[in-house]
């Protein structure tokens, strides 16, 4: 077998060449000796010897290398600025198979976000075999990559997690970790609704305000995406990668097909992110969330951060599953507690709208839907017989709550509501005491008033 | 290498855009028709708009170089990295030669620009800085590449990518 000359640069070792944080260029030529050159938002390296290119349109590039196999394309590595020279020939398309999902997956992702989905399709993977790969310069040298050791960072970050308690403690020493150990300063955590059709963000650290309760929907947006196929969604430059996107967009508006196009969904998040790096929580297969982590720098997370990741999410969701699931076997503690302090003199006014289930402490909105259902009870009981203790398995069973059955959501409810009061209210909290167990804490007076 | 043509196609609006100092590609072929890329810098149009002119670092031009010498055929594409727009022309080699002072100078004030259009985006100016440095690591001299420009495309990505204009 003749094997093929090794490269001059080894593509593993310019692999941030293609994370897609510095635009590529390709040249083409057509049968009849036509150069043709255009630029592409990332070159993926599928091996040591390949490269794919998405093929979405069909265009110039596209024809010409129907035509004749040749193309070259420069990258451009981050960090050292360095040129690179890629002599390809094509080989196929690919409409199926890993790649293809893995790229469809991200490309999708964008398109969501940019309101283009009807547009932005991946229709291939132009796979091409890479025959010779030199710097631009060949007077600068290759910059190896370096390996990421992260070994003793993951072993912390799940001792860390194996000293937690409850879902509440896990979440919030999780995303700490991420920050101390990793350097992923901001983060957060979103559960899907009963429904599977809504993800809100529980938990989310190195944001202020932080977030919580915010709501995507499953199948749009990047985190959507994610969510819905439960992949990983990794994006290293979301201005180019929106650029793009609206470019397109507005050729399509010029065109006078602007029907076609559906709304941009804004990115939650930092104001300013560049970095976006999104893995399902799933355990056995089911999805418990998406995690999220976001950078206002370009190229944050590179394809060996993302392996890294992909380990603390899988142990994450592992943890999450097991806390979910904890309360149904610990000891259940009598539902009546301790009576409640004395509340104060000073007094407020609690309203319930029936038709959709909102809680207006004073006048000012606090949450909705079954976070707000579960607090009226709490208060109900609170302000009728005194109660200010509860436990989680009282809660479920309570027919009058009309929790879904689906065990999982009550604890990721809880702890947005948690998260709610301690953002909103001064003087109703509701303290986590204990595994499976719940303390209302009220420092005024309520009025409780229900309303249609 | 043929003299320019009559038909001068870089109307006012497709000057100002190429102008405006977004990132600069040519591409070549050989007589094999196997390409070549290299970055561009400091394209200017001349006054007749029948001309157009773009510096290469000398280092690394070498195969690009002979490509025009043995069938002048080339492309030039110009994008705006804010926006992602783009424009190529296709055109025929007139001629290379050193790059002259009045060229020099529309490389560093592309250079600048360009360097102003990243930082929009978060590209820190050093890098940017790098990016010509070190395509002039071995050797500083710019090679000017003269050429006519044949046609003219919107290169914008989407649905009409590569249409007259």
């Amino acid at each position: 077998m003749n094997a093929r000359p090794a490269l001059t640069v080894p593509l593993d070792s310019i692999a941030s060449c293609f994370e897609g944080i510095a635009p590529s260029s390709i040249c083409s030529c057509s049968r009849d000796g036509l150069p043709n050159v255009t630029y592409l938002s990332i070159v993926h390296r599928l091996d040591e010897a390949h490269v794919g290119l998405s093929f979405q349109f069909f265009n110039k590039t596209r024809k010409n290398i129907q035509e004749n196999p040749h193309a070259q394309v420069i990258v451009v590595q981050p960090g050292t600025a360095n040129q690179y020279r890629l002599d390809l020939q094509y080989l196929r398309t690919e409409t199926d198979g890993a790649v293809f999902d893995r790229m469809n997956t991200r490309l999708t992702a964008i398109a969501s976000q940019t309101g283009m989905s009807q547009v932005f399709r991946l229709r291939g993977v132009d796979v091409y075999e890479v025959l010779e790969c030199r710097p631009v310069n060949v007077d600068t040298a290759a910059d190896l990559a370096g390996r990421l050791e992260s070994m003793r960072e993951l072993e912390s970050f799940t001792e860390r997690l194996d000293a937690c308690e409850d879902l509440d403690a896990l979440l919030g020493t999780a995303l700490e970790a991420l920050a101390d150990l990793f350097g992923h300063r901001h983060s957060f955590v979103m559960f899907p609704d009963e429904e599977g059709t809504r993800l809100y963000t529980g938990a989310s650290c190195g944001f202020e305000p932080s977030g919580v309760g915010s709501e995507v929907t499953v199948g749009e947006g990047m985190l959507g995406i994610a969510a819905e196929r439960r992949s990983v969604v990794r994006v290293t430059n979301i201005p180019v990668d929106m650029g793009v996107a609206r470019a397109v967009r507005s050729e399509i508006e010029r065109r006078g097909e602007g029907s076609i196009l559906d709304k941009e969904i804004p990115l939650p998040g930092l104001a300013d992110v560049r970095s976006q790096l999104v893995l399902p929580l799933l355990f056995r297969s089911r999805l418990l969330g998406v995690l999220c982590l976001q950078s206002a720098e370009r190229g944050r997370f590179l394809e060996a951060d993302e392996r890294v990741m992909q380990i603390v999410a899988r142990h994450l969701a592992a943890s999450m599953a097991n806390m979910m699931r904890t309360d149904s076997v610990r000891p259940i503690v009598a539902a009546l507690g301790p009576e409640p302090e004395a509340p104060a003199a000073s007094q407020a006014v609690i309203k319930h709208y029936q038709s959709d289930d909102s809680i207006f402490i004073d006048d000012a909105y606090l949450t909705k839907g079954i976070p707000g259902r579960l607090l009226w009870k709490l208060l109900q009981a609170y302000v009728g017989s005194g109660r200010a203790a509860f436990t989680n398995k009282e809660i479920r069973l309570d027919a009058g709550i009309g929790l879904p059955d689906i065990k999982d959501n009550l604890e990721t409810r809880l702890i947005l509501l948690r998260r709610r009061l301690e953002e909103r209210c001064e003087f109703v909290k509701l303290i986590h005491a204990g595994r499976g167990q719940l303390r209302l804490e009220v420092r005024r007076r309520l009025t409780l008033e229900q309303l249609p | 290498m043929q003299p320019a043509g009559p038909a001068p196609l870089l109307t006012p609006d497709v000057q100002t855009f190429l102008e405006r100092g977004g990132s600069l590609m040519v591409g070549t072929r050989d007589a094999d028709l196997v390409p070549e890329l290299i970055r561009a810098w400091g394209l200017r149009i001349s006054r007749d708009r029948k001309s157009v002119s773009v510096c290469v670092a000398s280092a690394g031009s070498a195969r690009t170089l002979a490509n025009l010498r043995d069938n002048g055929r080339l492309a030039v594409t110009c994008a705006l990295p804010l926006n992602s727009n783009a424009i190529q022309l296709w055109g025929r080699c007139l001629g290379t030669s050193k790059a002259t002072r009045e060229d020099l100078s529309a490389v560093g004030t592309h250079r600048d620009a360009f360097a102003r259009m990243n930082e929009g985006l978060g590209v820190p100016r050093p890098f940017i800085e790098a990016l010509w440095q070190r395509e002039l690591a071995g050797s500083p001299a710019m090679v000017r590449i003269r050429f006519v420009a044949e046609q003219v495309f919107n290169q914008t990505p989407g649905p009409d990518a590569g249409s007259k204009l």
